[in-house]
């Protein structure tokens, strides 16, 4: 947003929100007259307006919401309680691993039977606390009790010198929470990890105890082989009578366990499930409520329930719908179905068991292997179709590869069947997906005063409001290399009108072919400037596998002089023309936060970046 | 030439600053940010039990220790406000990504502990950084708005205060705020685009 407009916003907001709902709507619609964009913002920042107050929103001060901040380092680094080499019963200390509330954590070597363990050591104070020494008692009972290869391994729990220990198998690797680290996971990772993650479960519901803590730092993945292992029983639960109504299993604790000074919170409350937040009646569905907000994060990236306060979440997991997947992401629908199954908020609408779960996961598993499969056996086919004379026979591959495609399906349905109910022996699978152009770019602006550059350049993902002051640069990347065109067409009155904008002599060295994997800078060191006509200008990518000669041809009006334009009416009308006759598959645009990527079937791709000038 | 006290040091960089010397403000900021560090963390020492922290109160006793009450007119403990409040956002956000970088660092080995407390910190560090960060894109179309959330949100400011420090009225202060908050509020809650 320009602070121009931001000022135009802000002008009518003040004034707005003095008036009552009717009034209200009646200004705010004088005021912006046909400006529907602007009239969008301010009702947006009004409707903001009115959240923030009803969530308190920074009503504190920064000071004390962060107030613990402050505090951690006043304590410094916790004094070792045990140090390296030290004998501690049949435990000789190797490393320290790290402290948290309960204790240190250290890594040991058990003489007994010669192997090394992570040895959790409570601290003295934490010893005298019941409740939480009840928690850590309960863990250890718990976890031995489960004695499965994706739960944690718990080998003893004890005493040595006055000083309570917990020994657990040693995990060399990582929490989900740092694997995740903000980014999305790959389908079949996430896939995988969420089926490890339910055959704990499920050997955990199997023994009556619901884990209640599911979340990505209670997950654990082993670098060596990515074995999953689930943490933290400290807050399972042993469920006496499945699903029993008659008993009020009210769990208060539950709740407590996530706050203690009031402002707070201890622990993410992010993975809660309705029920739980309630502090109602819990079985294993509040774990399967769990899984599917975690796999939800590895899908997207993003939390489904999250806002900007504890209350602020706690209502989002009460009453409102996470954002579809499909809106953040391009996933499967069987995924998206699996997943909003496991998080519908009344618990009779779960899966009832980690079990049927895994059993849609494991299905679903199976098919996308395959599709896995289908898309390695590609690069033969582009192969032998470099060796047709590629103009003339291109409708010709087409056929072919739809035929292949038709029958790649035919028999995958073939292959599916026969895993399903045999061993079959196995096959390669003589098929080829899609032919597919993928590129993606986004652009970065740069203000400018006069001739003089004004603050530091941002970066847009997608279509942009463009400013006078604007000044930009594109940037496009392929996973595929390719013959890169990019045209600029002015403001639509009248004939559209072209400029060569890439390749030009200063970028690419005048050479239309980019490889794979490069981000190419267009243009590379100056900025692209347009006139301030209002309209929509659009940028033309043409993105094609082989070279184009019609594109080629317009090189010789790549100059620096007439900043590519080509002033030739009979000229920009054949080019219109060819893009036109080039943009019959509509492309697929995946807007990220900070790229947008565009994807077409066959061979070319065409898309029109649009700049809206004001 | 005669050793300076810090006091007088201060006092004497404020008035170059608000003089319109830039670079004063560099000499200062670590003068101020020592300090400010130092009592914030013995205000939550002592205070740890109720977590809570009187930014204002704190800001005040600063500046009773570091400026030479006697020479300067009343515009500098503005200007110490202003400054004071900026350094609490620094030290409060250098806080919150430490706290990041220690939860993911580590690199080789990690163990997850089984306490909440151990996560606490990544979340609300998280959503500091973040209200940081759409401070700073605010300030870029509104440095005016954006200082008033410095002031009241970091700085502990009441309204009165902040319309002293920026010279503008109370009112306006007041209308500052609230468009301020709900666009920030748009911003960390995702319900709205830029």
């Amino acid at each position: 947003m320009t602070p121009e407009r931001w000022q135009q916003i802000s002008r009518i907001f003040k004034s707005a929100i003095l008036l009552d709902n009717e009034e209200r709507a009646a200004y705010v619609a004088s005021q912006c007259g046909r400006d529907a964009s602007l009239r969008v913002e301010v009702e947006k920042l009004i409707d903001s307006h009115g959240k923030a107050d009803a969530d308190e929103f920074m009503n504190g001060i920064a000071a004390e919401a962060a107030a613990p901040l402050l505090t951690d380092d006043e304590i410094g680094p916790r004094q070792d309680v045990l140090s390296k080499g030290q004998q501690f019963g049949s435990y000789i200390i190797l490393d320290s691993l790290g402290s948290g509330g309960m204790g240190e954590v250290y890594l040991a070597r058990d003489t007994r039977l010669d192997r090394t363990i992570a040895l959790k050591v409570l601290s003295p104070d934490i010893s005298q606390d019941n409740r939480r020494m009840q928690r850590f008692r309960q863990e250890a009972k718990v976890a031995s009790s489960l004695n499965q290869p994706n739960i944690l391994t718990v080998f003893e729990f004890g005493e040595v010198d006055g000083l309570t220990f917990l020994a657990t198998e040693f995990i060399d690797g990582e929490t989900l929470r740092d694997h995740l680290h903000g980014k999305r996971l790959k389908l079949s990772e996430t896939v995988d990890i969420s089926i490890q993650v339910l055959t704990a479960l499920d050997a955990a519901h199997e023994a009556r105890i619901v884990h209640r803590d599911i979340k990505p730092e209670n997950v654990m993945l082993r670098r060596r082989d990515g074995v999953v292992k689930v943490l933290d029983f400290g807050l399972a639960k042993v469920t006496e009578h499945k699903y029993s109504t008659l008993e009020h299993d009210s769990d208060p604790e539950a709740i407590t366990e996530f706050r203690t000074a009031p402002g707070v919170i201890m622990g993410t409350i992010n993975y809660m499930s309705p029920e739980q937040a309630r502090a109602s009646e819990i079985d294993e569905r509040t774990d399967i409520w769990s899984t599917g907000v975690i796999m939800y994060e590895m899908v997207t990236g993003k939390m489904p329930f999250r806002g900007s306060t504890t209350s602020h979440t706690i209502v989002q997991i009460l009453e409102k719908d996470p954002v579809p997947l499909t809106k953040l992401v391009k996933a499967p629908a069987e995924l998206e179905r699996i997943l909003m199954k496991a998080i519908a908020k009344k618990p009779g609408e779960r899966y009832q068991t980690a079990k049927d779960m895994l059993a849609d996961l494991r299905s679903f598993q199976k098919r996308v292997e395959m599709d896995t499969e289908l898309k390695q056996t590609l690069p033969l086919i582009i192969r032998t179709q470099d060796d047709l004379g590629r103009q003339k026979k291109r409708v010709l591959v087409f056929a072919l590869i739809g035929m292949l495609l038709v029958t790649a399906a035919i028999f995958a349905v073939n292959v599916w069947r026969s895993s399903r109910f045999s061993t079959s022996p196995s096959v390669t699978t003589p098929a080829v997906a899609p032919v597919e152009r993928t590129l993606t770019y986004w652009i970065t602006v740069q203000k400018f005063k006069g001739r003089n550059p004004y603050q530091e350049p941002f970066t847009l993902a997608g279509e942009i409001n463009f400013e006078a002051d604007y000044r930009i640069r594109v940037n496009v990347r392929s996973p595929q290399p390719g013959y890169l065109y990019i045209l600029n067409e002015g403001p639509a009155s009248g004939a559209p009108e072209y400029n060569v904008v890439f390749p030009t002599p200063t970028a690419n060295n005048g050479a239309s072919l980019v490889p794979a994997g490069e981000t190419i800078l267009i243009p590379k060191e100056s900025w692209l400037r347009f006139d301030t006509q209002q309209g929509v200008e659009k940028l033309w990518l043409v993105f094609s596998e082989s070279a184009l000669p019609e594109l080629d041809s317009l090189k010789q009006f790549a100059s620096t002089q007439t900043r590519g334009l080509i002033a030739d009416p009979l000229r920009n009308k054949a080019i219109k023309d060819y893009l036109d006759s080039q943009s019959t598959s509509k492309p697929e645009v995946e807007k990220g936060e900070s790229l947008t990527t565009v994807r077409a079937a066959g061979q070319v791709l065409v898309y029109a970046i649009k700049l809206e000038h004001h | 030439m005669a050793q300076k006290s810090p006091q007088h040091e201060i006092t004497q960089l404020l008035a170059q600053w608000r003089e319109g010397n830039q670079s004063a403000l560099d000499e200062l900021y670590p003068l101020v940010y020592d300090e400010l560090h130092r009592l914030a963390r013995r205000y939550m020492s002592r205070e740890r039990k109720g977590h809570t922290l009187q930014t204002t109160a704190l800001i005040n006793e600063a500046y009773v220790r570091l400026v030479d009450q006697k020479n300067v007119p009343w515009a500098n403990r503005s200007h110490f406000f202003a400054i004071s409040a900026q350094i609490m956002r620094r030290i409060l956000i250098d806080h919150a990504r430490r706290h990041q970088y220690a939860k993911r660092g580590g690199g080789a080995r990690q163990v997850s502990l089984d306490e909440a407390a151990t996560v606490v910190m990544p979340d609300q560090s998280g959503e500091l950084l973040r209200l940081d960060e759409a401070l700073k894109s605010l300030a870029e179309m509104d440095p005016r708005r954006s200082q008033v959330v410095e002031l009241r949100y970091f700085g502990g400011l009441n309204n009165e205060e902040i319309a002293g420090v920026l010279s503008i009225s109370e009112n306006t202060v007041t209308r500052d705020w609230n468009m301020a908050r709900a666009w920030l509020y748009q911003q960390l809650t995702g319900s709205g685009a830029n």
